[in-house]
């Protein structure tokens, strides 16, 4: 089965084979995490975001459209998903002086958000290894949009008409997020080397 | 004298980090330091991005999404 193109291995999970399903995850697991990994840049919620994907996908692939490359349609669905989390985490407004009601001193300190005072796990350290490059910490600080665009493109090797379909923008706008994209990491791989 | 408006635009510096640029394109960028020196910084961009590593998610990944998937009764016309 590893031979057979996405179109057929999704025509054998339309028809019900559990082993097809499994190759697309096979297929996929790796760059659909790595993509939702590098824009939330935390490792459980990224593989959480990726179980959601997929479990739209495989759960929906009865109305997948031939006409339309697979991988296109994963990805627009993790980029989705990367999309809206970090979107509603830019709507949460975390108090430093605690919360809102808080009025005596024990209720601003119970409500307040601390910082400095959570040691490292060993997720942190690995996650601190593997996003802690300069080309990593680079590409966190561009806009999420040009970042799922720079990535699919230089990291995944997808084409700009295939990042187009996926993310459902128009074909000029996917060339300039590129472009202001690497624009960006250059400005940022410069200040580090000066 | 380099031509200027022979200069390569963003798109022919990507082709040309790949190594995909026409002749044409190629000729100018022997003879103008400017457009090399803007193509070496695109390519090293270029070069950072495409050795990125790929990540796994933990062990059993599959198994944990295969667990919350409803496969369909299957079809009798199984080849695989």
């Amino acid at each position: 089965m590893s031979a057979a193109s996405d179109q057929q291995v999704v025509a054998w999970a339309k028809q019900g084979h559990e082993a097809a399903f499994r190759e697309l995850v096979r297929r996929y697991e790796r760059p659909v995490f790595s993509l939702l990994y590098r824009m939330v840049r935390d490792r459980a919620l990224a593989e959480d975001l990726a179980q959601e994907t997929f479990i739209k996908v495989l759960n929906g692939i009865a109305s997948y459209r031939p006409e339309f490359k697979f991988s296109s349609w994963i990805f627009k669905i993790a980029n989705n998903a990367a999309i809206d989390h970090l979107r509603r985490k830019s709507l949460d407004t975390l108090s430093l002086d605690g919360a809102p009601g808080a009025e005596t001193p024990d209720q601003i300190r119970a409500t307040s958000l601390q910082l400095g005072d959570r040691a490292e796990s060993p997720l942190d350290e690995v996650q601190n290894r593997e996003l802690g490059t300069a080309i990593e910490r680079a590409i966190a600080r561009l806009r999420p949009e040009y970042r799922s665009c720079i990535l699919l493109r230089h990291v995944e090797g997808y084409s700009y008409e295939e990042i187009a379909e996926s993310l459902e923008l128009p074909l000029g706008t996917v060339k300039t997020y590129i472009h202001r994209a690497r624009n960006e990491l250059r400005g940022y791989l410069d200040d580090r080397r000066d | 004298m380099t031509d200027i408006s022979l200069h390569l635009n963003t798109d022919e510096i990507e082709l040309w980090a790949q190594g995909l640029l026409p002749a044409a394109q190629a000729i100018h960028l022997a003879d103008c330091s400017l457009c090399r020196a803007e193509a070496d910084r695109e390519r090293k961009v270029i070069l950072e991005l495409v050795q990125l590593p790929k990540f796994e998610p933990r062990a059993g990944f599959a198994d944990r999404v295969m667990a919350q998937v409803k496969i369909p009764t299957p079809s009798e016309n199984w080849k695989a």
